[in-house]
């Protein structure tokens, strides 16, 4: 098989991160002393070559990325300061891009210009659609005794958009959520097969084994629970941290989404409610995961924080907003004050869905998907490997 | 000054590290002044310009010769000859006057650089200017470093009949080559071309050699040196030792060798080696019970020759008057224990390449077998006979050489070296496996590529990648590396690791630099006044560096540098004639020794 190769591809990947691609001499070293590294998946150097080479084709039909998890032992040993794991992070969003049909992803990864317009409408439509409901929501501000719950004391959140019953306001909130979660999911499940076809049908080199379809589907469920492969990394807390942030996450997104009709409830539970101790997990989780990124992005001590792309401080930025205001929303309804309830709920949606719409399919959290599917392909080529004997750890001969 | 009025100067900045320290405005209005020059094209913010466009200015004006100035001018010699071409000019005359090598010479860049455009004016020779006569020029050269440098250059200089003081550090000429094996790539045996060499400098009349002693301060100018030298007490007399040993035999106290790199142990009262020269004992006081406790005399006891022995020989410092120096300072090893993933210090069979080096020569620990390194009685590691032989070694290129988190220069030696020394474990065991892990192998020398073809085929199997790390498991080590020309990666199970750790400046090397007045480049190796026409001189007149203090290099290139050195002092001895400080060359005196 013949490689076209494109010459522009270095400066092409300059703008989704790592700036030089030149400092590489191809010693091995980084490959050697991933823990993660095994034959046939050798990175991050096989794919710094590729970059370097401009072997666009070879580069797209490449997992491993997605199979390191940037511990960042590599770059601190690399002997030309290459930032091999900096070049993975690339690489990573370079391959959202590729995986893209919608181009979008391209266009929010290389401009800034694109990626904020885009929150700001969706922010600005999101607040509108509340608006429509701002003179009689006046109410609340007038008359905040009526919106609150004589029992508790606190707010009654589903009766604050006038017009509504609280049914009927879930019901709109809900259908909005599921809308929204479909648009994202079809997004993600349409690159996902785009990702299929550039690794797996694309690469001539392996032929899966059809059983291993079956036999390895275990992996992704596994995977994406648990990243097993990120706890081989030698930093264990890393793992730590990551998983804290993912199931906090896992646990919101199903929570807001899948079972908002029971979570988004007028009723303040006691604080051993089963459901309020979910929420405080996962708040906890995202919390101490935004403030740890955030400290490390701006102390530059750790590898994986030295270097930031502008779409990782804006998911940070996005992140910690909808946190925040999620939390204040939850103390104001507590204290019963309707009115700060009212606009910070309005915050709260106009800053989640742009970040969900942008972050899930097109950029940094589409990898929620890509990483155990990139495990599972690997698994499946593995299977290939197997087959024809190209496995083990050699010895030199 | 006669000038033509048909010259035009082009000043050129190539942006690279060093232009900063030149002043181009300054220059530029320094040229501007003078008559001589016709027309200046600034360059120093990049060229603004086509070949075209200059061609056609080119044709307009009539000029001989045109100086290209600035760092790196060569860059856009090109440029201008094809413009000349063009504008049908082919005999107009180009003249580079390039500042870089002259850059380092900090606050005084700027001076520099105005009076090499005006030597290019004048057709002179920048060094024709830097020399001067000088009637009351010292005969006597000081030679700092006893190594295969300055061996080299002592020998030449005394041959030529002068006098030469060859000051050493240790107790012994020779440095690091007597503690070779063989060398690379005639496998030639380094005790054996290198010792006669020692003994002759011993024995020559113009030669004084001064050992266990050290430079403390340089005063005077080039031609006339005063420098302070630190002797510090043998405790044996010189000229009564016999060298007969009993001494050693009976001394209580054991340290390092460091002859052997720590591979053995040594009394402390000693010899270096067997051949060493002077073949003297000499007691080192740190290690020396009677000097550290007060009580012992042991060796005052046992020695045949009365007095020979002064236990309470006290340090002297004298002084001597010199009138060049040749710097042959030498290097020190990378010490690869700073490079956490080789384990180095930590399992035992991981060595240096100079530990290996002693451990296989025949006048080493275990008289050339290769064996495990193991604990004596006392605790210490050490190797001897009977500990068993390693079944596989492996050697790992580019330890602390060619690595930004060490030193990003390529130490030039270690790749040849490593070659040698897979050759001599295969000489001596024959079934063992030898791996060499390289990056990129450095072959660069006259027969060299035809060296590493050999040991390729003598069995040694050559792995592109470099290992990443060491772990021990069951006593053996295992290598994790990419094989890259395979794609694999390999774990590999050894007995025996050798380290090719790089050369880097001895710890010393900066204040030596302030005492003579040397520069170093970033790594710290000290620089020469041009790195392509005048590599033994330094910016300071009278002063030659030689060997690998200037920069790693082989012994056939030591050699040579060394001769060259030693080549430039007898010039100056013949002509009378000494170079200048760099730094004391002033404008005006340029300007009026061009006349």
């Amino acid at each position: 098989m013949t490689y076209r190769i494109d010459p522009n591809l270095k400066t092409d990947l300059k703008k989704y991160g790592a700036k030089d691609w030149n400092e590489c001499f191809h010693c091995g070293n980084c490959t050697a002393i991933c823990p993660l590294t095994e034959n046939n998946f050798l990175f991050p150097r096989k794919s710094i070559r590729q970059a370097q080479m401009g072997l666009k084709q070879k580069l797209s039909a490449n997992l491993d990325p997605w199979l390191c998890y940037f511990c960042g032992e590599c770059s601190t040993t690399c002997p030309r300061n290459a930032n091999p794991g900096e070049i993975m992070m690339t690489l990573r969003r370079y391959l959202t891009s590729v995986y893209d049909w919608t181009g979008l992803s391209k266009r929010f990864y290389t401009s800034k210009v694109w990626e904020i317009s885009f929150i700001v409408v969706f922010f600005v439509l999101i607040v509108a659609a509340f608006g429509i409901f701002l003179p009689p929501a006046a109410d609340i501000f007038s008359n905040p005794s009526n919106y609150i719950d004589p029992n508790s004391g606190g707010v009654l959140i589903n009766s604050l958009v006038p017009g509504l019953s609280n049914i009927q306001f879930v019901k709109v909130i809900e259908t909005g959520d599921l809308i929204m979660a479909a648009i994202v999911a079809t997004l993600l499940i349409s690159n996902i097969l785009r990702m299929f076809y550039f690794t797996i049908i694309k690469d001539k080199s392996v032929r899966v084994p059809f059983y291993a379809y079956f036999t390895e589907a275990w992996q992704l469920i596994f995977n994406f629970v648990s990243q097993p492969k990120f706890s081989k990394c030698d930093k264990k807390s890393y793992w730590l941290g990551h998983f804290l942030l993912m199931s906090g996450y896992t646990i919101m997104f199903i929570v807001i989404v899948g079972l908002l009709p029971r979570f988004q409830i007028e009723e303040v539970k006691p604080w051993y409610n089963w459901q309020r101790i979910l929420g405080y997990y996962a708040t906890f989780g995202l919390l101490f995961f935004i403030v740890y990124s955030i400290i490390g992005r701006i102390r530059k001590k750790e590898i994986k924080f030295k270097f930031s792309h502008e779409t990782d401080w804006l998911f940070l930025i996005m992140l910690g907003l909808t946190t925040i205001t999620g939390i204040l929303i939850h103390f104001f309804r507590i204290g019963g004050l309707p009115g700060a309830t009212y606009i910070l709920y309005v915050i709260h949606l106009a800053v989640l869905v742009p970040m969900i719409i942008i972050e899930v399919p097109f950029s940094k959290w589409s990898h929620l998907a890509y990483r155990p599917f990139a495990v599972y392909f690997s698994k499946l080529k593995k299977a290939w490997y197997k087959k024809q004997n190209h496995l083990e750890v050699s010895v030199a001969a | 000054m006669k000038g033509t009025s048909k010259t035009a100067v082009c000043l050129y900045n190539a942006g690279s590290k060093k232009a900063g320290l030149f002043n181009f405005k300054e220059i530029k209005d320094f040229l501007r002044l003078i008559p001589e020059i016709r027309t200046v094209w600034d360059f120093s913010s990049g060229v603004q310009i086509t070949v075209k466009k200059l061609s056609e200015q080119l044709k307009a004006i009539d000029i001989e010769k045109i100086i290209i100035a600035g760092d790196y001018p060569g860059e856009i010699k090109d440029m201008f000859r094809q413009s000349l071409s063009l504008a049908g000019k082919d005999d107009v005359k180009i003249v580079l006057a390039d500042f870089a090598c002259y850059a380092s010479l900090n606050g005084h860049s700027t001076e520099m650089a105005k009076g090499l455009i005006l030597c290019a004016l004048n057709d002179k020779d920048y060094e024709e200017i830097l020399f001067t006569d000088k009637t009351d020029l010292c005969r006597e050269t000081l030679v700092i470093g006893g190594g295969i440098a300055g061996i080299q250059a002592s020998l030449e200089i005394a041959n030529g009949g002068n006098k030469v003081y060859l000051l050493e550090k240790t107790g012994t000429i020779g440095g690091h080559m007597a503690m070779f094996d063989k060398t690379f790539p005639t496998l030639d045996c380094a005790a054996c071309i290198l010792t006669p060499k020692m003994v002759e400098v011993g024995q020559h009349p113009n030669i004084e050699i001064l050992t266990y002693s050290e430079l403390t301060s340089v005063n005077g100018g080039p031609g006339n040196y005063t420098v302070k030298i630190h002797k510090k007490a043998r405790r044996v007399n010189l000229a009564t030792c016999i060298g007969c040993g009993t001494c050693a035999e009976k001394c209580p106290s054991k340290s390092p060798s460091e002859f052997d790199s720590g591979t053995s142990l040594r009394k402390a009262i000693y010899i270096p080696f067997p051949q060493a020269v002077p073949n003297k004992y000499l007691i080192d006081a740190e290690h020396c019970t009677y000097v550290q406790s007060g009580k012992c005399r042991v060796c005052e006891k046992v020695c045949p020759v009365p007095g020979c022995i002064n236990l309470d020989e006290q340090d002297q410092d004298v002084e001597l008057k010199v009138g060049q120096i040749i710097v042959a300072t030498g290097f020190q090893l990378f010490n690869p224990s700073k490079v956490e993933q080789f384990g180095y210090g930590k399992y035992p069979n991981v060595l240096t390449s100079l530990e290996f080096e002693r451990l296989i020569n025949a006048a080493g620990p275990t008289g050339g077998n290769i064996t495990f390194r193991t604990q004596d009685k006392k605790g210490n590691w050490v190797f001897e006979n009977g500990a068993g032989e390693p079944q596989s070694i492996a050697i790992i290129h580019c330890v602390g050489s060619r690595d930004e988190n060490y030193h990003a220069y390529c130490s030039k030696v270690c790749c040849m070296y490593s070659l040698k020394l897979a050759h001599l474990v295969k000489e001596k065991l024959h079934h063992a496996d030898v791996f060499e892990y390289y990056i990129d192998m450095r072959a660069f020398g006259k027969g060299y590529e035809e060296f590493y073809q050999r040991i390729k085929e003598e069995g040694v199997k050559m792995i592109r990648g470099k290992t990443a790390k060491i772990t021990e498991k069951n006593g053996k080590l295992i290598l994790r590396s990419e094989d890259i020309l395979n794609e694999k990666i390999i774990e590999q199970e050894v007995d025996m690791v050798i380290l090719a750790a790089g050369l880097e400046p001895r710890e010393d090397a900066v204040r030596l630099a302030e005492m003579l007045g040397l520069t170093t480049d970033e790594h710290g190796w000290f620089n020469e006044a041009n790195y392509n026409f005048d590599p033994v001189n330094t910016f300071s007149g009278g002063i030659m560096v030689a060997g690998v203090c200037q920069g790693p290099k082989d012994i056939p290139d030591t050699v040579a540098q060394a001769s060259a050195a030693a080549s430039r002092v007898l010039q100056s001895l013949i002509n009378n004639k000494v170079a200048k400080n760099y730094k004391d060359i002033t404008l005006k005196e340029i300007e009026t020794r061009l006349g």
